[in-house]
């Protein structure tokens, strides 16, 4: 495809239908939260978009958002997206290696300065100056800092670029934190996710593609199409809930009447993300469809929020003080009641007048 | 500190803290409160109908001859928030699971729906009361700081825990995470304000019942 | 054999797994028919935003039933275009050539906007055919 080309006619150019472009449309505007009556408007505006440049940086990750995002097959909406999107440096995906790649990258930050799109995958590493992640002899710090300057915007994919995910986990032995922390002068989307869903950061795109902006976010920088509800919100059980119906074990009756799993610890109620509707594996189900409770991969800290399994109305943690508390209190009840009879009995033996203010005590 | 570290605080140090004072507070009042003592009565015992401090327990539910006339607002709307917050604490889904984690005890709950509407009463009765308490020069000359304090305390955690779990004002996350801190406040609170006539009333009521039971007078 | 009839089989019923949720598209759709009557304006619902339970679905197909109408279209993947038992309300299916589902709709209108041609393209077939009528002659 073409850089100058738009999306509409390279497609006729590939011999597409204009049903298959609405069709398209249609599945996009559902992802996208918006009304079907949208698709329309979104099929105008995406078939003038122009193809943008794409570099994307790995850091202190595991791949799983690679893994995810790379599950999504041709010729898919999310497909099509990739097809339109010139993905100039990845790492896991391009074929070069060593010089070579780190050659493909300086050329499409000088060729693109100002204009490429920026995603970001892991924490940043600012322990020990960035030592703790290194690609190429440089620290991830460093590398983020010099591609984020030529970046139109900067797109961070996964919890851990997003909000510093497992590697800021308490104690958090790398320093690792999230791209927002290093990066103050650009555009920020956070799709967040352990690992996200593969068509939240193709719908991030088409959005970026239709609209030429920054999709609206939320204040943890979320897109709101996608972050605006909790999975909660969104969830076929959610009935259950407002009915008290909850499964008690994984495997009782309520479980499999399909009853809500808040009591098994899941944090649908505050995870903000589009499971529910978007939902796994091309579509199969979610976590909670397969009768496993949230476990809030795309919220900050989810990994230090007490454990998966715990209800959110239960204790986090173990309580530690309240035994000791309790002979703290039996101790000070013991004493006030012995200084108590003391006062008594002096008040007694020096025939002390009670007066109408001793009542009020 | 974002919502959801906040959340975790108040389910973890914050409880830690809360539940630590509530029950050292508890023990310290209660100990102290119980042995009081009173000096041996050497009379002997009066009989009389109704003398006694199980009688008493009951009969201070029921209002005096005259006064349901003259304090209505008292009476109804203060039976009707007691048996809401009742309802509302013992019988939510949510809560008997934080009882079930705490104690290792569980017992049937009431539908959400239920509990929502009895919450919007409870709320409704507290405000009222609150009203007529400022309204009634009486009420009001009789009125302390802690009198407020206990309403305000009380009232809290209604309120938080039906905004959240309603979705409304604030998002979940944080509303539930000061439903959860209102509880907290009203927990170290309760040994040290009035709120601990949860725990001494049906004893301070069979006390004066009994003693005036033994002198032959029916209170 | 023993440990075999131990496991607890349960037979679900059919109305195991309702919500009540499928109930209010119902009335969605009868809202959206009568304004399609009244102005003209067809009006569409995504069936995958919704909370719905696999069982509502199933409900939902069944009170809507069938209708005489079904079209195919085979457009980048396959769409199925369905009447319903209710004349001007149609289930949309859109599927990618992997044959997994992309949308699902219910189109309340006289003829959904995906079976008509565009404008546009019913130009370029006539001077597709002016031009091959040429060439034959």
């Amino acid at each position: 495809m073409d850089k100058g080309e738009t999306l509409l006619e390279h497609m006729e150019r590939q011999g597409m239908s204009r049903r298959t472009f609405l069709k398209y449309c249609a599945s996009l505007a559902s992802l996208m939260a918006l009304p079907p009556s949208a698709a329309a408007a979104m099929a105008e505006a995406l078939g003038k978009a122009r193809r943008p440049s794409v570099i994307w940086l790995p850091f202190q990750e595991c791949t799983g958002c690679t893994e995810s995002i790379t599950r999504s097959h041709s010729p898919s909406v999310e497909g099509l997206i990739f097809d339109m999107i010139s993905l100039d440096y990845q790492e896991t995906l391009m074929a070069a290696a060593g010089f070579q790649a780190e050659e493909a990258l300086q050329n499409a930050m000088k060729e693109n300065y100002g204009k490429y799109v920026l995603i970001i995958d892991g924490s940043v590493s600012t322990g020990m100056d960035g030592a703790y992640s290194c690609i190429g002899g440089r620290s991830n710090l460093d590398s983020l800092q010099e591609a984020a300057k030529g970046a139109a915007a900067i797109i961070a994919l996964g919890t851990c670029a997003s909000f510093g995910g497992i590697p800021k986990a308490n104690p958090n032995p790398t320093g690792a934190v999230p791209v927002s922390d290093i990066i103050k002068d650009k555009p920020i989307i956070n799709i967040s996710g352990c690992p996200p869903i593969p068509v939240v950061i193709t719908g991030v795109i088409a959005h970026y593609l239709t609209f030429g902006t920054v999709p609206e976010l939320d204040k943890h920088g979320r897109p709101k199409a996608f972050y605006g509800e909790t999975i909660h919100d969104r969830c076929y059980r959610r009935p259950f809930y407002d009915q008290g119906k909850f499964a008690k074990t994984f495997d009782d009756e309520g479980a499999r009447n399909g009853w809500c799993l808040f009591e098994l610890g899941c944090k649908g109620p505050i995870t903000y993300n589009a499971c529910a509707t978007s939902k796994w594996n091309d579509g199969t189900s979610f976590p909670i469809q397969s009768g496993h409770g949230c476990i809030g991969c795309s919220e900050p800290d989810f990994w230090d929020a007490g454990g998966f399994y715990k209800a959110l109305s239960t204790p986090a943690n173990p309580l530690k003080y309240v035994a000791a508390a309790a002979v703290a209190g039996a101790a000070a009840g013991v004493a006030v009641s012995f200084a108590n009879r003391a006062r008594k009995q002096k008040a007694k033996s020096e025939h002390e007048t009670a007066t109408t203010s001793d009542l009020e005590k | 500190m974002n919502e959801i570290q906040f959340l975790t605080w108040v389910r973890s140090t914050g409880l830690n803290i809360a539940l630590g004072l509530f029950v050292l507070g508890m023990l310290w009042r209660l100990i102290e409160i119980y042995s009081l003592g009173r000096k041996q009565d050497m009379a002997p015992a009066r009989s009389a109908a109704g003398a006694s401090g199980w009688h008493t327990i009951f009969r201070r539910s029921l209002p005096p001859q005259g006064m349901m006339k003259s304090s209505p607002i008292s009476y109804i709307g203060g039976y009707i928030f007691h048996v809401g917050l009742f309802v509302v604490v013992f019988f939510l889904a949510q809560h008997i699971k934080l009882v079930d984690s705490l104690l290792g005890i569980s017992w049937p709950n009431l539908p959400a729906q239920v509990i929502d509407t009895v919450a919007v009463v409870t709320l409704a009765a507290m405000v009222l009361i609150l009203a007529d308490r400022i309204n009634k020069p009486v009420k009001r000359f009789l009125s302390t700081f802690g009198d407020y304090l206990a309403w305000l305390l009380t009232f809290l955690p209604v309120l938080t825990g039906y905004l959240a779990v309603k979705h409304m004002v604030l998002p979940y996350t944080t509303m539930l995470a000061l439903h959860i801190l209102s509880v907290e406040l009203l927990l170290v609170a309760l040994p040290f304000t009035k709120l601990i006539h949860v725990f001494t009333l049906i004893g301070s009521r069979w006390y004066n019942g009994d003693i005036s039971g033994k002198r032959g007078v029916p209170v | 054999m023993s440990s075999i009839s131990q496991i607890p089989v349960q037979v679900l019923t059919a109305n195991d797994g309702l919500t009540g949720q499928a109930e209010a598209v119902l009335t969605e759709i009868a809202e959206m028919l009568s304004r399609f009557l009244e102005t003209g304006k067809g009006d569409s619902i995504d069936l995958r935003s919704l909370p719905l339970s696999p069982a509502d679905k199933i409900w939902l197909d069944e009170q809507l039933g069938r209708g005489e109408v079904e079209i195919g279209i085979d457009a980048g993947g396959r769409s199925v275009v369905t009447e319903t038992a209710y004349a001007g309300v149609w289930k949309i299916e859109h599927r990618d050539t992997e044959e997994r589902i992309v949308a699902e709709l219910i189109e309340v209108t006289a003829m959904p906007e995906i079976v008509q041609p565009h404008k546009t393209d019913i130009e370029k077939s006539y001077n597709t055919l002016q031009s091959s009528l040429k060439q034959i002659s």
